[in-house]
């Protein structure tokens, strides 16, 4: 029994050596020979990627996907992942590029391959209510209230810095209607997700984002590890992506309001040409 | 009174009566279809008051220039449907690869060699025991997404490692009402088919398994009722079936609070008209068999 085990082990073990050598080869090479772009993107993130009714993919990070492949002159093929998933199928090679609101983390950066820079950035920003007239910067904040989600990494350093008091919630659902309800002025979140919010009647008529946001946290587009020359080019793609302002257009096209990230990278990368 | 004794004496033979076989067959039937179809009411106006209730308030919550609860869901209706069909479709495949493989093991489960024997219970148990959400998991994650076999390209899909993954559990329930099946036989049929110079392999397959059709038929749609529900499982594992697609739609329509409970409403609502009827039917089929027995 012990000896079948370690056959069948062994068997295993080559079997996925063999996965590894196949998925190593240039993936640019292998999408070129098939014709098609496997991009992975989010299908629950507004207005990143999300779903229209005829159930296709739509949003800002379908698009840049759907630039690449054009780039490559392929057909592009989106596949919905998760935060749980999107590493994996990288790693396995069910997609051949990730452009997934994936956060730049030194561990992340230990198992997919990073394309610098960073083609995207998230900030920390506030859902304000526009009843509030005497905020237009963050230290006009000092001794309001802002409703956060608790574990949020910056609540802390918003109150130290800038001496607002936050009262923290679970997920993202409460303190939305305690800020509804008036315990608060404003909800303290991430950037992208009070864009998404105010895309919505629902939040757009009694609330706006009017600071500028703080506190980057870059979104990085990946490869799978090994894969230089695929890296290369997206490094390139993305550059010349804020050299043309492809993606303040595209925070437009899809009704956000564009980040000081993109505008800064555009007209840094306008003037080095 | 007269009909209560009566009942009373169709299920419990008194020595007045006795050859309840011999009842007619609408007798029992309709005095048990009663209470039956009425409950069936119940629950029907139960589920439609309940969605109706939900639908109202997400109404009467939603702002000005919000589509309705009942708006989102038409308008999503297409897209929502197709996932609905793709759970059916996972549960209608694993379903039939369970079944099959479920037979084999059973049948092995009651053998007379003592290895495949075991062997068979060990795999019957170890399957029956472990979390479905857990060797959905298994299968998600041993299973390459695609093999190579011979320089051929064969591409193994999300979805179909689900219907594997669900597959497993049906195999080894299926197992055991094979198992169970056979057990309850009176051991007079085999003894008469013996004695008739039936081979072990001939009593099984002419005499033994097409009685047991009946006795395994309500406790295997039971099984699938089972699986149908489970399916949703998989959105855990990142297959677009219709929950995936629930929480993706939420997403698209901003992620108003309103409208958790009609979406998920609804998606409940659809696996209830989906799989009541199959309950009804069962029960219908369990009373029938079990009056011919």
């Amino acid at each position: 029994m012990g000896f079948l085990m370690k056959k069948l082990l062994i068997a295993a073990s080559l079997a996925l050596l063999a996965g590894t050598v196949a998925a190593s080869a240039d993936v640019l090479d292998k999408v070129k020979e098939k014709g098609v772009l496997v991009v992975g993107v989010k299908a629950d993130y507004k207005p990143f990627g999300f779903r229209d009714p005829s159930g296709a993919i739509v949003g800002i990070e379908p698009d840049l996907a759907a630039d690449v492949a054009k780039r490559l002159g392929v057909k592009l093929e989106l596949v919905p992942v998760v935060s749980a998933n999107r590493i994996e199928f990288l790693q396995q090679g069910k997609i051949d590029l990730m452009i997934a609101t994936t956060s730049d983390k030194p561990e992340r950066r230990k198992v997919v391959l990073a394309v610098d820079p960073p083609y995207y950035s998230d900030a920390v920003n506030i859902l304000l209510s526009k009843k509030v007239k005497n905020v237009t910067k963050w230290e006009d904040l000092k001794g309001k209230v802002l409703c956060g989600t608790s574990g949020a990494w910056y609540n802390k350093d918003v109150s130290t810095k800038y001496g607002a008091e936050v009262k923290a919630f679970d997920g993202s659902e409460k303190p939305l209607f305690a800020l509804k309800g008036g315990e608060c002025i404003g909800y303290l979140y991430d950037q992208t997700f009070v864009q998404g919010k105010l895309l919505d009647a629902e939040w757009n008529t009694d609330f706006a984002m009017p600071l500028p946001g703080v506190m980057e946290a870059p979104w990085i587009l990946a490869v799978a590890p090994g894969e230089e020359k695929f890296a290369k080019f997206m490094t390139d793609t993305t550059i010349d992506w804020m050299k043309t302002g492809f993606i303040v257009s595209e925070e437009k096209k899809w009704g956000i309001e564009p980040t000081d990230y993109s505008k800064r990278m555009n007209e840094q990368y306008k003037k080095g040409s | 009174m007269t009909s209560h004794m009566s009942s009373l004496s169709a299920v419990n033979p008194a020595p007045a009566n006795p050859m309840p076989v011999l009842l007619p067959f609408q007798l029992g039937a309709r005095q048990r279809r009663f209470p039956t179809w009425r409950a069936t009411l119940l629950h029907g106006c139960g589920i439609v008051g309940l969605g109706l209730v939900i639908a109202g308030t997400a109404h009467a919550q939603s702002g000005p220039g919000q589509l309705s609860a009942i708006g989102v869901i038409i308008k999503w209706f297409p897209l929502l449907m197709s996932g609905f069909l793709f759970n059916v479709l996972i549960s209608l495949l694993s379903m039939a690869l369970g079944t099959v493989a479920g037979l084999g093991l059973g049948l092995g489960a009651i053998s007379h060699n003592t290895l495949l024997r075991q062997v068979a219970w060990g795999i019957t148990q170890f399957f029956r025991n472990a979390p479905w959400l857990v060797l959905l998991f298994f299968a998600m994650f041993m299973i390459p997404f695609q093999f190579t076999i011979f320089g051929t390209t064969i591409p193994f899909p999300d979805w179909v490692k689900a219907v594997i993954g669900f597959a497993l559990p049906v195999m080894a329930n299926m197992s055991e009402i094979v198992r169970g099946a056979v057990k309850s036989l009176p051991s007079g049929q085999w003894e008469a088919a013996e004695s008739l110079a039936f081979s072990r392999r001939q009593t099984m397959w002419m005499i033994i398994l097409p009685q047991c059709v009946k006795r395994m038929i309500p406790p295997w749609m039971n099984l699938y009722t089972l699986v149908a529900m489970a399916t949703v499982q998989a959105s855990i594992v990142g297959v677009t079936e219709m929950l995936t697609l629930i929480a993706q739609v939420h997403a698209a329509e901003g992620g108003r609070p309103d409208l958790l409970a009609p979406l998920y409403g609804f998606a409940m609502l659809c696996f209830f008209i989906y799989c009541y009827p199959i309950e009804l039917w069962t029960r219908r089929l369990e009373r029938r068999f079990h009056l011919h027995q």
